[in-house]
């Protein structure tokens, strides 16, 4: 591979040419940046930051539950933990990660833009997000909530938690989503670069603009959720209150309302980074570019189709039950069809068995075995008995740790070397890789059964028989645990001490490897003309007409 | 940049990482109506609430609505169509280089929304008086259907959330105001006006499904 | 969908809304249909309609939404992505409420919590049940 004038720079040893992390060393220059690189790494270090947050919690209440009696913690203690895990990990970790940190960094690089369409806007997000998380970690200094963060009224209404203060930091958080997606649908819209139309858009770029649909729609209706609780909490209006006429499942409808659709959010922008990372890893054009594209769309739209199935034992109208059970299970048609599509395209590639792909590999039986429990519980009737057990609790675990943490590792090592310019070891990334699959396994395939068995979810206490499973799930953790440091140790290390990258280690022909890693400042010498198609491995030749600086 | 220069347009109004003005113009409106979608969508949670205890409770809601001052309502309803006919005006006159006369016209749609908040706060006192108030503030006597609390908690609600809306439309025409004052828009640009003009027809959007729904049960 | 690789306008006033004469008559001529459909409205509104009140009330206040919105706020003259953007919100405003109000419509009796006050005669359908259900 003959060598770019870029990649002899970086590889001979020399200062690293001018880009976007050099463009400014002060902290202000990171604080009041327009660049959406540097937006991108700083949401990225606040969501890990999150995530470790979020893990803690998930440790505590599993150690908890190494004993079926009290110990450890007391109940109300232990009701705070979850609930905690569970905000922490969906708000401040899962809606934001991979939109708001890679999305950010890629998606103006992948259409061969300068920037997002509003880059003041970019930066509130980011302020918004984290005045809205230090809003919510004031509540939780201060007691936290015990309502589990799904937040049903009149409990939400009427325990004397920190709920309001939660709810309010949620509220703000709410906003940066909005205005992310907002930036981003503009962005695909406005900035693609000259030739660079709809059909050629990079599958990541599809995945997140359909995600970035979901944020416009449904988190209005979450943050008019939260308002009316907290105005019922402060004002006693009783909106939810069945005393006054109010009516508790009103409540569950408005926030699933969002909430389904949120786990749409938190699943769609994974399953763009796994067709970025099933291309360039199988070295080989997808399987069928436009079925993975428009089943992102059906996903977003049919997804807000479906949240009654929260409620199949709330209380709601059978008919309606039935209604939401039938169409719960035809979105998972959508993603039948990019899962076919990932497996086409792997089906006689190329394989370069790198971290990522490990990722991805734990990516697919994830998704397939979680969706497929998903699409169990869609039904009605299967759902009676296993609504609030630890059965459904493994299920989204398998989707949002097993699929949408993976993808996210997965981007993390694929876009390291872009992000940072350097590389990292590779005999350990697929030592942790090896390590969170096994341990994901541990900790949550017991916890299919023990759901099927009957144990309920969100209690303090359970019966002795299911002592074992119990302690099976906690080894998992906290090998799950031990994964996700080690990732934090070698990249940390390669950060520092790692060496340089070339400029497209992965020889991917992905768009935003058409710039130097790390890029500069404005992205692009010139703006290139993209007239190709993407992911395009027939060719042999680097693709695009650009220059890199 | 220099394509900027040649527009002849006051500096920093076209973004560097845009290729045209038009493709800014084009994105800024797009994005002002997802912003607007947002608040659509936020409203349909309202109107959702109301949808389903209206239905609990038709004979409350339909007693409690007579009991609201229907003229004030009307009127109400007036100033705020006026407000979007004066601020359509604002937006017409500055595109067609009589930045004045768009300056006087953003005043008048300001002073109309100044309106709209003061027979509203005139209805508002009237319900303390007769305390046809929210939730377990409610001791009105005219109405004991059960129910009638819940009218007035959305009621509340409604109104109250759509009159912080109000304040916000005013708080961003103020700005456009000012900037109208400053000569920034003309018939070469005057996308900001507009973008404030369409938050403010938003508002009023609300306002016509607020009007029948609440006060002609 | 816009067209990338457009050449820079920014010599010319904005392309999108064409150049269409720049008349404020449109304006007044909405303004006044406006006044008259709040008119409507209102005169319908006190003649209490029973079960056409609030299908007319709703029509009347979807058509000054559509002048509002055509007019005031540019939609005739606006991108297709615009114009999509609006009628999605709307439909999915619907569909919350849509199926939120037929959960509320078709819910069986006996699963509304004893005792509440809303589980009155109003939230059983006509004819479901096919016996009487003991005093609460």
């Amino acid at each position: 591979m003959r060598l770019s004038e870029a990649d002899s720079h970086a590889l001979s040893g020399a200062p690293a040419a001018p880009n976007y992390l050099h463009d400014g060393t002060t902290v202000m220059s990171w604080l009041n940046t327009r660049d959406h690189k540097r937006v991108g790494i700083m949401f990225l270090v606040s969501v890990v930051f999150f995530f470790f947050v979020g893990g803690l919690f998930a440790l505590l209440i599993r150690f908890k539950l190494l004993q079926p009696g009290p110990f450890f913690v007391d109940a109300l203690s232990y009701n705070r933990m979850f609930t905690l895990h569970g905000i922490v990990m969906i708000f401040l970790f899962l809606i934001p990660a991979i939109p708001s940190a890679f999305g950010n960094f890629v998606l103006p690089l992948m259409i061969g833009a300068r920037d997002v369409a509003f880059p003041r806007l970019n930066l509130a997000s980011f302020y918004l997000y984290l005045g809205g998380a230090l809003i919510a970690i004031w509540g939780i200094i201060h007691g936290g909530a015990d309502t589990g963060w799904t937040f049903y009224a009149p409990y939400s209404t009427t325990t004397p938690t920190q709920v309001a203060p939660i709810l309010i930091g949620v509220f703000v958080i709410g906003f940066s989503s909005i205005l992310t997606g907002i930036n981003f649908i503009v962005t695909v819209h406005t900035l693609r670069a000259p030739g660079l139309n709809w059909m050629r858009l990079p599958l990541f770029v599809w995945s997140t603009y359909a995600t970035s649909i979901i944020q416009v729609l449904a988190t209005p209706v979450l943050s008019i959720t939260v308002a009316l609780v907290t105005i019922e909490r402060i004002g006693g209006f009783g909106i939810f209150d069945p005393a006054r006429g109010g009516d508790p499942v009103l409540f569950q409808h408005m926030f699933w309302f969002y909430s389904h659709p949120a786990v749409y959010i938190m699943v769609l922008p994974p399953m763009g980074v796994i067709s970025e990372c099933v291309c360039a890893f199988s070295r080989k054009n997808p399987f069928g570019y436009k079925a993975i594209a428009f089943s992102s769309l059906g996903i977003a739209f049919v997804g807000f189709f479906t949240w009654g199935h929260h409620l199949f034992v709330a209380g709601q109208s059978v008919f309606v039950g039935g209604a939401f059970g039938l169409l719960s299970m035809f979105v998972g048609i959508f993603t039948a069809i990019k899962v076919f599509n990932w497996v086409g395209t792997m089906y006689r590639g190329a394989i370069s068995f790198k971290t990522p792909f490990a990722y991805i590999c734990g990516f697919l039986y994830f998704l397939v075995f979680g969706g497929m429990t998903g699409v169990a519980l869609a039904t009605t009737s299967l759902d009676i008995h296993w609504h609030d057990t630890y059965f459904v609790v493994a299920h989204f675990h398998f989707i949002m740790v097993g699929a949408s943490v993976m993808a996210f590792l997965a981007a993390l090592h694929y876009w390291f070397p872009k992000m940072f310019g350097k590389t990292y070891h590779e005999g350990w990334g697929l030592v942790a890789a090896s390590l969170i699959i096994l341990g994901f396994n541990a900790t949550f395939i017991p916890q299919f059964l023990l759901g099927n068995f009957g144990m309920p979810r969100r209690y303090y206490q359970y019966p002795e028989h299911f002592q074992a499973l119990n302690v099976a799930s906690t080894a998992g953790a906290t090998l799950l645990g031990f994964g996700f440091v080690l990732i934090v140790i070698y990249l940390g290390i390669s950060l520092k001490w790692g060496s340089r990258a070339e400029s497209n280690p992965w020889g991917s022909k992905g768009f935003e490897w058409l710039t130097a890693s790390p890029p500069p400042t404005h992205n692009f010498d010139e703006i290139p003309t993209i007239t190709q198609m993407p992911h395009d491995y027939r060719t042999h030749e680097p693709s695009g007409v650009i220059r890199v600086a | 940049m220099s394509h900027e220069a040649e527009a002849g347009l006051p500096p920093g109004i076209l973004a560097h990482h845009f290729s045209s003005l038009a493709r800014q113009n084009e994105a800024m409106r797009l994005g002002m109506w997802l912003f607007l979608a947002t608040e659509i969508l936020l409203f349909a949670g309202l109107f959702t609430g109301y949808s389903v205890y209206r239905f609990q409770f038709p004979e409350a809601f339909a007693e409690c609505s007579r009991h609201l001052e229907l003229t004030l309502g009307t009127v109400n309803t007036v100033v705020l169509i006026t407000s979007s006919l004066t601020v359509a005006l604002a937006i017409h006159f500055a595109r067609t280089d009589s930045p004045r006369a768009a300056a006087f016209c953003l005043v008048l749609t300001l002073l109309l929304a100044l309106g709209f908040l003061g027979i509203k706060a005139v209805e508002y006192s009237e319900h303390f008086r007769e305390r046809s108030l929210p939730g377990k503030y409610y001791a009105f006597e005219a109405v004991k259907t059960p129910g009638a609390a819940m009218f007035f908690t959305l009621y509340f609600i409604m109104t109250g959330i759509h009159g912080l809306h109000v304040i916000a439309g005013m708080l961003v025409l103020s700005w456009i105001l000012r900037r109208t004052l400053q000569g920034r828009y003309s018939s070469r640009y005057y996308t900001g006006l507009e973008l404030g003009g369409l938050y403010w027809h938003l508002v009023d959007l609300v306002w016509i499904f607020l009007y029948p729904l609440l006060y002609l049960i | 969908m816009s067209e990338s690789g457009q050449p820079s306008r920014a010599l010319h006033a904005d392309e999108s809304h064409g150049e269409h004469s720049h008349s404020a008559v449109p304006y007044l001529v909405v303004w006044i249909a406006l006044l008259f459909f709040t008119g409507l409205t209102y005169l319908t509104g006190k003649q209490h309609l029973g079960t056409w009140a609030l299908p007319i009330a709703l029509i009347i206040a979807c058509t000054k939404s559509a002048l509002v919105a055509l007019i005031f706020m540019h939609l005739r003259e606006s991108s297709g992505s615009t114009r999509l953007v609006f009628v999605t919100a709307l439909i999915f405003l619907v569909l919350l409420m849509f199926f939120t109000v037929a959960d509320v419509a078709t819910r069986f009796r006996p699963s509304t919590p004893a005792g509440a006050p809303f589980g009155t005669e109003r939230s059983q359908p006509e004819g479901l049940l096919e016996h009487e259900l003991p005093e609460e």
